[in-house]
């Protein structure tokens, strides 16, 4: 087991994170699915623990956490609840990531600490209503004024939109598009309602409107006109943290269906001693496995300092490929209880879709590992 | 003030164990920092944030009993001392051990779980007392510190009492002591650097054990009809829930 090869530390943070996993989120997880709340107090819960600046440096606030252990403590939690994986995924994997990395010094002392301590939520606006797949044909002006800039135009599908207090958001100005920090609370920035989805509701998706929003001289993050770069660059950080999500939830729907099959008899004997359901269950465990190492790989490489591009699309890739397939087949398992919400297996399945959508739909990801495989 | 957690590594509630030629075969299950010591790592430094001073932790056991050690040291405790030996050692034997690393460390409160899970035994605490001539308190649920004595309130059979001993005094743990934190990441990184004395000791186990086996539970089967009268049936199901099986 993989379990063998890491070390103390990564095994006690891991311990940790489970714990925490089964006897804070796992429990609440759907409570918040029905009521659509944001779940403000099992952040705090992580942010105490110093579970939302995972791989941020020590000096800027983080633990300083290698990929590796990142992605295997996004498992347990996304298998516990996907929408505060997601939310977590997207504050440590976006702006922390591009903060750390872009950011200048007093930036990340303003921004990157409190976002690293768990005090602040992050997101990232990048996709517009007419700008998806094709984030290059945003519309979102930055105009030169003096002393910064002013921001017109509008974001959707952001994570966490109204309840984030920084967001990192690209938008194009003479010299093409660049990243800027905008703080909740500047004038002309405002938000939609979370927009009603087939899964994640807990994990908050809006509309971020902005109208003459001002942006100071030294909210520019990184180079000016280099914004759609770093998004990408962003993107192939945060790519990883989806790829563990989407192994998460594809672990808990399996294990759902893995005990219920223990359990159901039927012509007087366990479901699982029949082949359809044997075989279905083994294809599932075999699925999980190669998505799980295919992540790690991705985080490994990360970890050693190389280009992950293509590690990080096919992971997932296959990953969350991975996850609409075995939550749709944990809720078949299930048979009509696993289309009945208190088994658990159909919110899984809900959940899981939108790992092939976000951060790269699918058809995205195959786009950048044809081109990756020419480089 | 110094307050002192004494603990150990045992296999995991939840895990599968296994008898292989007459010994339990830990290889397959999971070991953690027993649950009963893990309010004393909490009491320990709860104490220390109250009246300032050190937490230590003191183990005494196999080499993988470091695991357990860091465990507590993340969770917040200052240094620990681990007592390297393999195989078994009886309590008593441990006991003596201990108090001998106790003595030179001369703490004001030595805490430590009020039953061991491995072995089940209650027997730890109250031999560390023995051996050290010190006052004991079993099974604590409050503790406080006041003028060089602590006043403790603890579980008896069927209810409890308050009593108030001198310090130094050792006392062991009963659930509702207090809510045992988990680790934080910023500890459990901080643990890293936090010393280890590790002192190789060889004591002669007083009691050798020849073969373990494990007891082999089944159902009762009990049924109870409903159909006739259910009111008498559920009267009977409280009074074997409440009487028996004891949870409600």
């Amino acid at each position: 087991m993989l379990m063998a090869v890491l070390t103390n530390d990564q095994k006690m943070v891991l311990d940790m994170v489970r714990q925490v996993a089964r006897e804070v989120l796992w429990e609440k997880a759907p409570q918040y699915d029905e009521s659509g709340e944001y779940p403000w107090p099992q952040l705090e819960t992580l942010a105490q623990l110093g579970l939302l600046g995972m791989t941020t440096p020590e000096e800027w606030g983080g633990a300083g956490l290698d990929s590796v252990t990142w992605v295997l403590a996004m498992e347990e939690i996304a298998a516990a609840d996907p929408s505060v994986a997601v939310i977590l995924s997207v504050t440590s994997g976006l702006p922390q990531y591009m903060l750390t990395k872009f950011g200048t010094p007093e930036q990340k002392k303003k921004y990157l600490v409190p976002l690293a301590k768990g005090e602040w939520i992050g997101a990232f606006c990048l996709t517009e209503p007419h700008a998806g797949s094709d984030p290059a044909s945003m519309k979102l002006r930055a105009q030169k004024v003096p002393g910064g800039w002013q921001l017109d135009g509008v974001k959707s599908w952001v994570t966490s939109g109204g309840q984030a207090q920084v967001y990192v958001v690209m938008a194009r100005g003479e010299s093409g598009i660049s990243s800027f920090i905008v703080e909740k609370g500047t004038p002309g920035l405002s938000f939609g309602s979370p927009e009603r989805k087939m899964g994640l509701h807990a994990a908050h998706t809006t509309e971020v409107r902005f109208d003459g929003a001002f942006v100071p001289e030294e909210n520019l993050l990184g180079q000016e006109g280099r914004g759609l770069a770093q998004a990408l660059a962003g993107l192939d950080s945060g790519r990883i943290g989806i790829a563990a999500q989407a192994v998460g939830m594809a672990r808990a729907a399996f294990e759902i269906a893995k005990a219920y099959a223990d359990e159901r008899t039927q012509f007087g004997q366990k479901i699982r001693e029949f082949q359809g359901v044997g075989f279905k269950l083994a294809d599932m465990h075999v699925k999980i496995a190669a998505a799980r190492a295919l992540t790690l790989e991705a985080a490994a490489k990360k970890d050693r300092g190389e280009r992950f591009t293509l590690e990080a699309s096919t992971a997932k890739l296959f990953a969350s490929d991975t996850a609409v397939s075995v939550t749709r087949d944990a809720v078949q398992v299930l048979g009509g209880y696993g289309y009945h919400r208190e088994y658990r297996a159909e919110r899984y399945y809900r959940d899981a879709k939108i790992t092939e959508i976000y951060e790269g739909t699918s058809e995205i990801q195959r786009l950048v590992i044809s081109r990756e495989l020419y480089r | 003030m110094k307050f002192v957690a004494v603990i150990r590594q045992v296999p995991d509630s939840e895990s599968r164990l296994k008898i292989d030629a007459g010994r339990v075969d830990l290889s397959s299950a999971t070991l953690i920092l027993d649950q009963m010591d893990e309010y004393a790592v909490e009491e320990v430094i709860r104490l220390q944030e109250k009246h300032g001073g050190e937490s230590v932790i003191v183990a005494l056991g196999p080499e993988r009993f470091e695991e357990a050690v860091r465990t507590a040291l993340a969770m917040g405790a200052d240094r620990a001392i681990h007592l390297v030996q393999e195989g078994y050692l009886d309590p008593i034997t441990q006991a003596e051990a201990l108090a001998e690393a106790l003595r030179a460390e001369a703490p004001d409160v030595v805490l430590t779980g009020g039953q061991q899970a491995d072995w089940d035994s209650q027997a730890l605490g109250p031999a560390i007392a023995e051996a050290l001539g010190w006052p004991v308190v079993t099974w604590t649920t409050a503790l406080e510190l006041e003028d060089g004595q602590a006043r403790a309130k603890h579980d008896l059979d069927e209810g409890a009492e308050v009593v108030r001993v001198s310090l130094p005094a050792v006392f062991t743990t009963q659930q509702g002591l207090n809510e045992p934190r988990y680790p934080t990441l910023p500890g459990i990184m901080k643990a890293k650097k936090k010393e280890i004395r590790k002192i190789p000791i060889s004591a002669a186990s007083k009691v050798e054990v020849l073969e373990q086996s494990i007891q082999e539970r089944s159902r009762l089967g009990k049924v109870l009809d409903g159909t006739k009268d259910p009111h008498a049936a559920a009267s009977e199901l409280i009074r074997l829930l409440h009487e028996e099986a004891k949870v409600i």
